[in-house]
């Protein structure tokens, strides 16, 4: 039986989160001085070596990131956006920490904006989430009060200024240029790769964009060290992780443990089971882009190297458990739908292809077994070409949950 | 340079181009449909999809930059496979009907793939599901979203190339569509420059007129040549089909206008053939106009005019050479006056418009026409535009401002009227109608009083250095900025801040226009520009330096070859007797025969006529009884002449005080030269053929010299008149036809061997000295004023959608479109204390004159000052104007008159 390991969420839920003060009692904010008391050279060396990847999906090495985005040297204008679109379909985590720790966030920003020496940062908002933004806004109106934001922080010189931005409604605005190029004031399009956003980010300059739960683990790498943040998951994937679990099981949501953390223990022991008792058929692993996995894979380490290993995902950390009475095929729909509901257009491949896949699967019911077998090939197929092709991730996302269907879920598919 | 492969091919480039660009200049033939070198890359169709070695993929080869060493594979199996199936998906989406109304770019890749044969496409269309619904709202353009690939180039188009930023896509993924502004194209901010229809791949917007005749199989010919409109001198390709012209298309790829084009250059062919062109030589018998053959008119000329030029001297003649001919056609205008007439009377509507800027800067620098290149509106860092619509009267040279302005360039609006600029602007000055000199004292009393004078400029470059700039600090030391804000009625701080970018950025050019010459200040006004522009050395420099935009398409080269009454081709005076003498060996005339009398100005030709010492008068293409100013004025000294003829393609308001109309050719009936605003030589080219028996101008003129007994040499073809222009005009004297077929030239070009100048001034001024000269001048307030019987000021000008008098652009139908109705402009304060709504007809007077016309409420105009369009025959806005001349140009003051306006 294991139990939380709440470090992130440590004082949620334990703490009014639109007190600043109570933050405070609890330790908050003393990260920052402990960042300013080293230099912002040394604030990215310790993040390097905690290892800490990034949460919003790609699980790209933070440090890394704010290695490139510091362009100190020439003294360019750089900037900090926080990626809080959380659009990922069964992703609830960064919603948590906002609404129940925002202060957590809010002093990860500055210390992001201290190692990249930026002086604005923006949080980028999911437009629906009216709390986060609520209590953020409030937050932030607190941290200026005390001076945590604003003018020559702390007396230390630096100055930080922090703006939120709500989103519109478009799953592709979390997308990190398709969210600069939103946060600029345009239409939710994906810009051409590369540049990064380190290099030419907000209005072209070097931006550091990063998911709520990795800047939420900033506070605690700077204030403890990295080796004790090592102490925590594993090697590859150093860390907590928050776990939003939802579907077919007795109680969903989210759940901070180590990373690494065995996919049976989380639905079992944290999750409370699944609804009826009975071994799930399958789980949906990062959400409408992430992958299937089947019973077989219920001793799986949730960390991002055993999973690759496996040909799945870790993502957002979503964790959709689908109960054995649950059909697949009208799931898979309705994330075929997602996708051709989300797709920008901006790219032929993705535009067209969203739309003719999601329309073959709605032959699928009608459709005899065999037949239904080269339906599922075809759209595979589709949807790996579309891999090759499109502009942005988005069209490179669909082969993921179709190419695991195919691989473990085709006989099924064929008879369901 | 950088060295790479595809394809195994070892390719050199610059580094850093674009791969895509790069490959098919080599000949390799990558698809592509959203890609257009004019455009920032999109990476949208992925049809470019390449293999790069070292990068993870295939790659948009689009949206890369080549680099040393980079093996790239443009074609094998994979990558071939992949194109098809993205031509397959757009194939799923959209209607691949053609009409062959417009090249397609999607449809030559459609067979180039095979997937003309149904059996090679593997998806059923799916468009028709879409329920795409067009848009034809617009008078110049369709828009078929179900042709629509969604590849941006319109949106890039409209916006980066134009910058006028009317397109975007709305809904999502599938069914997203292009709108115009915030719905459909006829409402939306759209000027109809068809610029997203020369750049659409797939003819989804098409153009409207001539739809259903177009059919590009059938087009005959494809003629390169000069928009007839205004002076930027736009390149277009003319498309003629059954003799008819039925499309114009911008130039790719060579200056001035790199493709693009405004609504008239577009659309504004129309005229052309029109069932009103005069098609035969009229003589007027008893007040009625008769069709005669060309012997009888040239006959009843010649005797005509060779006996007033006996009975009262050759001063009694006179020409109006026009902005609208070919150089060689005005050429051999002013050499018939000169040599047939024997008299300097020859001018023509540059009078009204830059005389007085070209005498200021003659004086001033030593050249009449603009120092820079037309690429330097976008690339200075601070811009001085000055009474000077610039986007609706030079729109190409303005998009030019405007992609300036998006890269951060400063730009300084000066106008008493609000213009479409005024958005791009960083600061906005308006000031009272009349006030500029005080105005532009105030800004050099600031720039001296900050210290942000060039010295070094001054004593290098400036007669009299410091003691000239002396004097001039001592003038303007009154015109502090609460002095000069309190006559101009603008605020100190914005002065201050023009004053401040002009001086310190580090090139600042001025573009300057009819508000500032069109005063009978306007000798005056331009000296102060140039006065602030030479104590800040912004000048002398490339993108530095002052340039007046041109009305007409070739009113600068009108001057250039000589249509002056003070000058000779190349703007050598008529004094000049080693030059008349030089002139007359080439032409082949008595020295003595050439008057080294100046004659009289287009405006002073009407008032001698009104007093009878001039009797008879050959006007060529030009309209006075609408440009000219005081029309009561000039009817009746029309009136008063003994003989006048007007050779022009329609009748005009002019050719019914005419003797004799002679039948003439429009600019796309004649091969010839024009010089555009920034001193381009540049070709027109013949497309289609006379209407009925009108003939080229040059030949008229021609005849008639030899019918007045000074034939001229029989020239072949236009290019040998344009040799001995050449010989006798030393700005143009390395310039050729053999030369121009390699691209234009800017002028001074003195030998066959110089490229042509871009920039003037750099190394010394061309004036005698090599100096340039401060002229400081005091502010004198205005004789007309506002009072209780005309308590409004008048102000004038021109439209985005019609040209000059109107002839032209009111006879093409997409131009009426937009507007076809004259109008006032009114201060909603002044509205309400006259008690007029919007769309109210009222009577406008002045102490000359009256018309109607119908209000339109706007605060774009200041209180107490009103705004009309002068294009407009029904609305006659010069009856109302004065002719009272700025006493060194001879120019007009057309913007500002005293008018009181009552509601009909
Ligand atoms: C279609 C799409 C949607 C995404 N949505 C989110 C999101 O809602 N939140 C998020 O943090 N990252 C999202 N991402 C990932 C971001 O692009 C980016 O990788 C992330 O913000 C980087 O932050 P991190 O390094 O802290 O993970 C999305 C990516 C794609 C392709
Ligand atoms: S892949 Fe999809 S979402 Fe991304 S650019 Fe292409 S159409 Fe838009
Ligand atoms: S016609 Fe010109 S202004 Fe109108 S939408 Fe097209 S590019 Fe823009
Ligand atoms: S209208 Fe033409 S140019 Fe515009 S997006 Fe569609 S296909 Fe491209
Ligand atoms: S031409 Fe490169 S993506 Fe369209």
């Amino acid at each position: 039986m294991i139990s939380e390991k709440r470090i992130i969420l440590r004082n949620s839920g334990v703490i009014n989160p639109q007190s600043i003060e109570e933050y405070i009692d609890a330790g908050g904010y003393k990260s920052l001085s402990s960042a300013f008391a080293s230099t912002p050279e040394k604030v990215v060396e310790e993040v390097m070596a905690s290892g800490l990847r990034g949460r919003g999906g790609a699980g790209f090495p933070t440090g890394i990131k704010k290695q490139a985005a510091a362009d100190r040297d020439t003294g360019k204008i750089s900037y900090v956006v926080c990626n809080a679109d959380e659009g990922e379909p069964g992703t609830f985590k960064d919603r948590i920490i906002m609404e129940t720790n925002p202060h957590l966030l809010i002093e990860g920003m500055i210390i992001a904006g201290y190692s990249i020496s930026a002086k604005l940062g923006y949080i980028y908002i999911r437009g629906e989430y009216y709390d986060s933004v609520r209590r953020l806004q409030h937050a932030i109106h607190q941290a200026y009060a005390r001076g945590y934001l604003g003018n020559d922080i702390l007396g230390s010189g630096f100055s930080f200024d922090l703006e939120i931005k709500p989103g519109a409604g478009s799953y592709l605005c979390g997308e990190e240029l398709t969210l600069l190029e939103s946060l600029e004031g345009k239409r939710g399009y994906p810009r051409i790769k590369p540049p990064f956003p380190t290099e030419k980010g907000f209005w072209d300059k070097p931006t550091l964009v990063n998911n709520v739960e990795t800047l939420a683990n900033l506070p605690g790498i700077i204030g403890h060290g990295s080796s004790w943040f090592r102490s925590s998951g594993t090697e590859k994937t150093p860390g907590t992780k928050l776990f939003s679990v939802c579907g077919d099981v007795k109680k969903p949501g989210c759940y901070e443990t180590d990373a690494g953390v065995i996919l049976n223990d989380l639905i079992n022991d944290l999750a409370g089971g699944t609804s009826n008792g009975k071994p799930w058929k399958a789980v949906l692993l990062g959400g409408a882009a992430g992958t299937f996995v089947p019973y077989s894979f219920s001793g799986l380490s949730l960390c991002y190297e055993r999973l690759k290993e496996q040909g799945a995902t870790l993502g957002s950390g979503a964790v959709i458990v689908i109960g054995n009475e649950r059909k697949l095929i009208p799931l898979m729909q309705s994330i075929l739908m997602f996708f051709r509901h989300e797709s920008c257009g901006k790219c032929v491949p993705c535009r067209v292809g969203t739309t003719y896949i999601h329309e073959r699967s709605l032959e699928i019911p009608a459709a005899g077994n065999e037949a239904r077998i080269s339906i599922l090939e075809e759209i595979v197929n589709h949807a790996r070409q579309m891999a090759k092709s499109s502009l942005c991730p988005l069209g490179q996302s669909p082969i993921l949950p179709l190419g695991t269907l195919q691989i473990h879920f085709t006989e099924m598919i064929a008879t369901e | 340079m950088v060295t790479f492969t595809i394809d195994n091919r070892t390719i050199q480039a610059p580094d850093g181009s674009n791969l895509l660009d790069v490959a098919r200049r080599n000949g390799i033939a990558i698809p592509g449909l959203c890609y257009h070198h004019k455009l920032t890359p999109t990476g949208a169709c992925r049809l470019c999809l390449v293999k790069v070695e070292g990068m993870n993929g295939l790659i948009a080869s689009c949206t890369v930059k080549v680099a040393e060493g980079m093996v790239v594979t443009a074609f094998d199996p994979e990558l071939e496979e992949t194109r098809r199936f993205l031509l397959n998906y757009l194939l799923y989406e959209h209607n691949d009907s053609y009409d062959g109304t417009y090249s397609d770019e999607m449809r030559e890749l459609i067979f180039r793939y095979g997937l003309d044969k149904p059996e090679n496409r593997y998806l059923k269309p799916n468009w028709e599901k879409i329920n795409f619904k067009k848009d034809d709202s617009s008078p110049v353009l369709t828009y078929d979203p179900s042709k629509c690939i969604k590849c941006f180039r319109c949106i890039k188009a409209c916006d980066e190339v134009q910058g006028k930023n009317v397109l975007s896509f709305t809904e999502r993924g599938i069914n997203s569509f292009i709108i115009a502004g915030t719905g459909i194209w006829g409402g939306s901010e759209c000027d109809g420059c068809g610029e997203c229809i020369q750049l659409c791949p797939t003819g989804a917007i098409v153009e409207k007129p001539n739809r259903d005749i177009i059919n590009l199989e059938r087009i005959e010919k494809k003629i390169i040549t000069t928009c007839p409109y205004c002076g930027v001198g736009c390149q277009i390709e003319l498309l003629v089909q059954d003799g008819r012209i039925v499309r114009s298309n911008g130039v790719e790829g060579v200056s001035p206008n790199d493709g693009r084009l405004c609504i008239k250059g577009r659309f504004g062919y129309e005229f052309v053939h029109s069932p009103d062109r005069l098609t035969k030589p009229l003589i007027k018998h008893n007040g009625l106009f008769e069709e005669v053959t060309w012997d009888e008119a040239f006959d009843l000329i010649a005797k005509k005019f060779t006996e007033i030029k006996n009975k009262y001297g050759p001063n009694a003649l006179a020409g109006y050479a026009s902005a609208k001919c070919t150089n060689e056609d005005n050429y051999l205008f002013q050499k018939f006056v000169r040599t047939a007439f024997g008299t300097n009377n020859i001018d023509y509507c540059t009078r009204l418009c830059h005389a007085s800027t070209v005498t200021a800067m003659l004086k001033a620098i030593g050249d009449g026409a603009g120092s820079n290149p037309i690429e330097d509106f976008e690339t200075t860092d601070c811009l001085f535009v000055i009474g000077n619509n610039i986007i609706e009267t030079h729109p190409i040279t303005a998009t030019y401002v405007k992609r300036g302005a998006a890269k951060g360039q400063k730009i300084i609006v000066v106008d008493p009227k609000w213009t479409p600029l005024v958005p791009y602007a960083t600061v906005w000055l308006q000031p009272k109608l009349g006030t500029d000199v005080a105005l532009l004292n105030g800004l050099v009393n600031i720039i001296i009083k900050n210290g942000w004078i060039n010295r070094k400029f001054i004593e290098e470059r400036v007669e009299g250095g410091m003691e000239a700039f002396n004097r001039l600090e001592k003038l303007t030391a009154t015109y502090s900025s609460a002095y000069a804000s309190e006559i101009t009625g603008v605020q100190a701080s914005k002065l201050e801040m023009a004053a401040r970018l002009f001086a310190t950025s580090p090139t600042s050019m001025i573009a300057t226009g009819m508000g500032m010459s069109q005063q009978v200040t306007g000798t005056h006004n331009v000296f102060c520009l140039i006065n602030m522009m030479l104590i800040t050395g912004q000048v002398g420099r490339e993108k530095c330096g002052i340039n007046p935009p041109r009305g007409q398409n070739n009113v600068q080269g009108a001057t250039d070859v000589g249509c002056s009454p003070l000058n000779f081709p190349g703007y050598i005076p008529v004094k000049d007797d080693d030059n008349r003498r030089r002139v007359a060996e080439v032409w082949g005339v008595p020295y003595e025969s050439l008057s080294p009398e100046p004659g009289l100005t287009t405006v002073e030709i009407m008032q001698a006529a009104y007093e009878g010492r001039i009797k008879g008068i050959f006007i060529m293409g030009e309209n006075p009884m609408i440009s000219d100013p005081n029309l009561n004025h000039t009817e009746e000294a029309l009136k008063r002449m003994e003989f006048v003829v007007v050779q022009d393609i329609f009748q005009t308001e002019t050719t019914r005080f005419a003797d004799v109309i002679l039948p003439a050719s429009t600019w796309a009936e004649k091969e010839g030269t024009y010089v555009n605003s920034d001193r381009r030589v540049l070709r027109g080219r013949k497309a289609v053929e006379c209407p009925g028996e009108a003939r080229v101008d040059w030949k008229i003129i021609h005849e008639l010299a030899g019918r007045m007994g000074k034939p001229m040499p029989e020239y072949r073809n236009e290019s040998e008149i344009f040799d001995e222009l050449a010989r006798v005009t030393p700005i143009l004297a390395g310039i050729s036809y053999a030369r121009l077929e390699q691209g234009s030239i800017q002028w001074p070009c003195p030998d066959k061997d110089h490229p042509g100048t871009q920039t003037l001034y750099l190394d010394r001024f061309n004036t005698p000295t090599g100096r340039g000269k401060l002229f400081p001048v005091e502010y004198i307030p205005q004789n007309e004023k506002a009072d209780a019987d005309y308590p409004l000021i008048l102000n004038s000008g021109r439209l985005l959608y019609h040209y000059h008098t109107a002839t032209m652009s009111r006879r093409t139908k997409v131009l009426r479109d937009f507007i076809d109705e004259s109008f006032v402009l009114i201060h909603p304060g002044d509205a309400k204390s006259y008690g007029l709504t919007h769309g109210a007809r009222v009577r406008i007077e002045s102490r000359r004159g009256e018309l109607e016309t119908i209000v339109r409420i706007s605060d774009d105009v200041r209180e107490g000052e009103v705004f009309m369009p002068w294009h407009f025959t029904e609305s006659q806005v010069n009856r109302l104007t004065r002719d009272e001349l700025d006493p060194y140009s001879r120019i007009a003051p057309f913007k500002l008159s005293a008018v009181r306006i009552t509601k009909i």
